[in-house]
């Protein structure tokens, strides 16, 4: 009786231990492959909302809808060293709402009030276009919307502020949400130390 | 006539506040921006927020917990035959797996990782999501489908609504489970397309993916909720009907040397184990591997072995 059941285990045996050896083959062929981690990133030269070209209209909100992740992964991020740190900065304010006493916009752009601006160093009130304000952006409370981006670049102002994935809120997915709905194909799987280096914010599409 | 209107309109406006404010005619202040230097009284350019993804420790470390859960939930469900600390398990690794890490990564959505790295030559599939992939797979040989129960956030979140299972019938329940292979070709063949009009549908679809980020697609939401809702009446539907995952499982548990056992003992047949069991998984007083989905339930029912009988023996030690 114990001549056919430890054939039988012997066969098993040996097809697990083939098919064992198969998924031996085919992991080692993946791992050899494997380089790395890629991100989705935006492509600031694509995306409408940076790219040169469509200042007069609306601000293309995609990234804030079609995110699978709570109040979305991407934000606006303020390139502090390209930012021209204006008095009245056309991101911060709607500059075309009524100016107030202060001779400023009595309206600000942002629909979460997600950007803060204090002036750097002893604000001169006598001459106040020429003092230099700094304009931080609180990234836990943006969503995305991408309308002050809009309203940074070029003419209006100097393009500073893109919108970025945030690599800690994204779940990477296999196809971006987003990148699904993308009228201009903006968002793109970069390995992701090229996505950690100095984002390098080209805003006039090659 | 007409003269007079102009005048008093305009007076009657004047009266409507904030019309004297006017917005200001914008010209952009700056052309270049302002370095440190410019700015002077030691001001420094502030840094760019850019949080990191996940460290790679980490993602290792999910890795080594997924591993180390498997082992768990075969040694609680063979080894032990112990219903609670398995229920335990399911709920870490929901609370886990599921809304910690969000459902992501997980193996059944790598299967289309794994499906386009082998057949795309320039696409570059991690070492996390490799390991994700062939881990429970591997376990499967040997042991059966330990990843379904207590280890996998889709089953576990089925796993604790069943309220009342109905028993499906055989015919059903065979014709049914089919469907998780034309899911799974589905799946495949829209994942190996070229790059552009490649989709990820079992991401996609996930009915539960959307519970595990608390935020989604309503007709997503929709979606889980109705497999939930489902799920109260047909144990885990899902993972029985349509996982694809849960059909390369299958596959391997054929070969797999153990796994949750039934021995009908020679004066008791009582069948309550195949009673307990909500997936139709104990055929003929035989548990059939291929289905067995590693909830123990069949253990905890059993009046000569598990936690029935061991009440049993509590209460005749006490009276």
């Amino acid at each position: 009786m114990s001549e056919p059941v430890s054939r039988r285990d012997l066969l098993h045996n040996v097809v697990r231990g083939s098919v064992l050896a198969t998924l031996g083959g085919g992991a080692l062929f993946l791992v050899q492959k494997a380089h790395g981690q890629v991100v989705w990133q935006v492509d600031a030269a694509r995306c409408i909302n940076s790219r040169l070209g469509d200042t007069g209209a609306e601000a293309c909100k995609l990234c804030t809808t079609e995110c699978v992740v709570a109040l979305s992964a991407v934000r606006a991020v303020n390139e502090y060293s390209k930012c021209g740190r204006c008095n009245i900065c056309p991101a911060y304010f709607n500059i075309t709402s009524a100016v107030d006493e202060k001779g400023l916009p009595s309206e600000k752009l942002c629909p979460r009030d997600a950007i803060a601006r204090k002036p750097i160093g002893k604000a001169d009130p006598e001459d106040p276009a020429n003092n230099f304000y700094e304009y931080i952006i609180d990234e836990e409370k943006c969503d995305g919307c991408g309308k002050c981006v809009m309203k940074c670049k070029e003419p209006l102002g100097l393009g500073s502020i893109v919108l970025r994935v945030r690599y800690d809120k994204c779940v990477n997915c296999n196809r971006c949400a987003i990148s699904r709905s993308c009228p201009k194909d903006a968002l793109r799987q970069i390995p992701v130390d090229q996505a950690l280096r100095a984002p390098e914010i080209r805003t006039r599409t090659e | 006539m007409r003269g007079a209107i102009l005048p008093l309109a305009l007076l009657l406006l004047s009266f409507l506040p904030n019309l004297h404010a006017q917005a200001i005619p914008y010209s952009r202040p700056v052309e270049t921006a302002p370095q440190a230097e410019a700015i002077g009284g030691g001001y420094q350019t502030p840094a760019v927020q850019k949080p990191l993804p996940r460290d790679a420790v980490f993602q290792v470390l999910d890795v080594l917990l997924l591993a180390a859960a498997m082992g768990v939930s075969v040694w609680l469900v063979l080894k032990r035959r112990n219903r609670k600390w398995a229920v335990a398990l399911t709920i870490g690794s929901l609370a886990y797996f599921g809304f910690y890490r969000e459902g992501c990564v997980c193996p059944i959505g790598s299967i289309q990782n794994v499906a386009v790295a082998l057949t795309d030559r320039t696409y570059a599939i991690p070492m996390v999501v490799t390991a994700v992939f062939f881990l429970p797979l591997v376990v499967a040989l040997f042991f059966g489908r330990a990843f379904c129960g207590g280890v996998c956030a889709l089953g576990a979140i089925q796993e604790l609504v069943v309220l009342r299972p109905v028993r499906v019938p055989v015919r059903l329940d065979r014709a049914l489970g089919l469907l998780k292979y034309v899911y799974l070709s589905l799946a495949i063949l829209l994942a190996v397309k070229p790059a552009l009009g490649r989709d990820f549908l079992i991401c996609r679809f996930d009915p539960f993916v959307g519970f595990f980020r608390r935020t989604g697609a309503p007709h997503m939401l929709l979606l889980g909720g109705g497999f939930l809702l489902l799920g109260m009446f047909v144990g885990r539907p899902y993972c029985r009907y349509l996982c694809p995952y849960g059909g390369l499982l299958a596959w391997c548990t054929r070969l797999a040397r153990r796994g949750v056992t039934i021995t009908p003992d020679k004066e008791l047949d009582c069948g309550l184990c195949a009673e307990a069991c909500p997936y139709g998984a104990i055929d003929h007083m035989r548990a059939v591997r291929k289905d067995c989905l590693y909830c123990a339930r069949c253990y905890a029912s059993c009046p000569r072995d598990g936690d029935l009988a061991r009440a049993k023996a509590a209460l005749v030690t006490l009276s």
